[in-house]
């Protein structure tokens, strides 16, 4: 009785969708010859027929379900009108919210394992800093997650998909349609967004918005706080503050507007025919360039720290405190990036999204591959295999990734890795040597000029085989890059690059100098020699070690 | 300085921008590589080059 009700409703889904009226228009139809068996079309299904459907009665619920098979039938159907009883409608629209329901917790879940990166930095960034600036790291890793939701809160969500539109994934509730335009070349150019201040505007007060919301902030938050690593043991924090909220309030938003939210990047390929427009899956350059510039024009700001540089330039060694923390918050930002990346999807089901399993595959092999080719080319330059170097080579290999990982086949996702890996090495030097800018974590060549080669990979590298509801940006067809075909992808790419350069770099820039000419960026000289911790936050990180080191 | 770094590094988006005016493919490329190549001198060149000017490390203050 209790498999009987089972495998009725089994037979009843199968008739509902293998019936004429249900075919999918890709289901190729084969007239029946006259050699073949007679087909036989099933009957319809109809409303008495789910009406006979048997559920268990409350006796057999009653005894428990040891086997899992009485829980979840038919009886779990929301009925419209308890009168009638269960209907094809009910049925489809329980089909249609479990649809929307796998996607809403999909994001969710996918976000919540983004905001767990938080953790990673604050470990990756604490173990890099000397102990006396220990509790000062640890807190602008803290505080930079409240600032910049708040700060996103107010507006940042509203600038950055006020004007998105429709988000078929989560529900496609329309609320998010106002992107202010202006108009040059004859083409409308979406600036920002509009709606969704608050989270009340405009009828933004919505549950598929508030999933976008998650998802879209915990994003913004990790771009937030990738400038506190180039900054650390010398920023002062009320002008971390400042800055951290103008981040997210504005430089992240403005940018990621244009790239996700319906602005001008994501329409170079509708009005200028440029591939499909700037395509970067899950923030290559929203996300990490956009901090990793950031990162550099703070660090500029700022200076080097006391003591890295010798009178004639030559940069010196600030030993890290903790290379333990270091690589678990190294592991933990990778565990964190399977949110990162299959999660940017938004959603598991329809519209392409099972190539989450490739996604994932690609993030886990660019990682390795960045990991595998950093350690080998410090080993083989410096002679040894450095493990910040490693560790930074690993997190280089997924920020690589980001942009194309939804795009590119696992061959591809290596050579992106591989690449990754062996230019962070050099552009750390770079930085260090040529530019003489102190960056002590490595985060403008790790998000930076990793950021940038991700972001240009989707335009080399992209393959033409993802189908994300059979267009992307407006445009029909695959995403597809120079080595498939398509050279334009490219240059819409660049464009993204150039804006990062020319645009966010210098709203950062100027920014952090207005900060600094009003309320200064840097701590006093006595207090970065004393260590942040005391001056700054009031308390020592490891006290008892403090007094063992003899300070 | 830093204001020349800074108007040279707008400077180059602007001339990638431009080339949306363009129709070919390859022209667009090179304009846009143009730029971007302009916008790293300004960020690169000039203003760090700027910053560097008064850095801690060429004055007293950078003994530890």
């Amino acid at each position: 009785m209790k498999m009987l009700g089972a495998a009725r409703i089994s037979l009843l889904l199968v008739a509902l969708v293998s019936s004429p009226k249900c075919l999918l228009a890709q289901t190729p139809s084969t007239p029946p010859t006259s050699t073949a068996a007679p087909v036989v079309i099933p009957k319809p299904i109809t409303d008495a027929d789910l009406a006979n459907v048997p559920v268990p009665s409350a006796d057999t619920r009653a005894q428990g379900d040891r086997n899992g098979s009485l829980t979840g039938n038919a009886g779990d159907i929301t009925v419209s009108d308890s009168k009638k009883g269960l209907t094809i409608g009910d049925l489809a629209n329980q089909v249609g919210q479990n649809k929307i329901a796998l996607n809403i917790v999909w994001t969710l879940i996918t976000g919540y394992l983004v905001m767990f990166m938080q953790l990673g930095f604050a470990l990756l960034e604490t173990g890099l800093a000397r102990a006396k600036n220990a509790n000062h790291t640890m807190m602008m890793n803290l505080v930079v997650y409240g600032v910049g939701m708040f700060a996103y809160w107010l507006c940042g969500f509203a600038i950055q998909m006020g004007g998105v539109g429709a988000i078929a994934n989560l529900g496609g509730t329309p609320a998010l349609n106002a992107e202010h335009v202006i108009h040059l070349f004859g083409k409308d150019f979406g600036i920002f967004g509009q709606h969704g201040f608050f989270l009340m505007h405009k009828g933004t007060y919505d549950v598929g918005i508030m999933v976008l919301f998650l998802f879209q902030m915990v994003f913004m938050d990790t771009g937030a706080t990738i400038p506190t690593g180039a900054a650390i043991e010398r920023w002062k924090f009320s002008s971390f503050v400042v800055t951290s909220f103008f981040f997210a309030a504005f430089t992240y938003p403005l940018f990621a507007n244009w790239a996700w939210g319906g602005g001008w990047l994501a329409n170079l390929g509708v009005n200028f025919g440029l591939g499909k427009g700037y395509v970067d899956f899950a923030g290559s350059g929203v996300v990490h360039t956009v901090g990793g510039v950031s990162a550099l024009a703070i660090a500029m700001i700022l200076g080097p720290r006391i003591g890295k540089f010798t009178r004639d330039g030559r940069p010196q060694a600030i030993l890290a405190h903790d290379m333990v923390i270091v690589i678990t918050g190294c592991l933990i930002l990778a565990f964190g990036w399977f949110g990162f990346n299959p999660g940017s999807t938004l959603g598991a089901s329809g519209s392409g999204n099972l190539r989450i399993g490739s996604i994932a595959v690609n993030t886990m092999l660019a990682s390795a591959a960045g990991l595998l080719s950093a350690m080998l080319y410090m080993w083989m330059v410096y002679g040894k295999p450095d493990v910040s170097m490693t560790g930074n080579g690993f997190l280089a290999g997924l920020v690589a990734i980001t942009a194309p990982c939804a795009f590119v086949n696992p061959v591809s996702a290596v050579v992106i890795g591989l690449i990754a890996g062996i230019l962070v090495c050099i552009s750390v030097a770079f930085v260090e040597r040529n530019l003489q800018v102190d960056d002590p974590v490595g985060a403008i060549s790790v998000h930076g000029s990793c950021g940038i080669w991700g972001v240009v990979s989707v335009g080399l590298f992209a393959d033409g085989t993802s189908n994300y509801g059979g267009s992307w940006n407006g445009v029909n067809g695959s995403v597809t890059g120079l080595f498939y075909g398509d050279a334009t992808q490219l240059l819409a790419q660049l464009m993204g690059v150039a804006t990062l350069l020319g645009v966010v770099f210098i709203l950062s820039f100027c920014f952090g100098t207005l900060v600094d000419l009003l309320m200064g960026q840097r701590a006093p000289a006595k207090s970065e020699l004393e260590g942040l911790d005391l001056p700054e936050m009031g308390s020592l990180a490891y006290p008892e070690f403090e007094l063992k080191s003899g300070n | 300085m830093k204001i020349v770094g800074v108007l040279v590094a707008i400077l180059g988006f602007i001339v990638s921008f431009a080339s949306l005016a363009l129709s070919s493919t390859g022209g667009r490329f090179a304009v846009v590589i143009v730029g971007l190549a302009i916008s790293l001198f300004g960020i690169l060149g000039i203003l760090n080059s700027a910053h560097l000017k008064h850095s801690i490390w060429k004055t007293g203050a950078n003994e530890e």
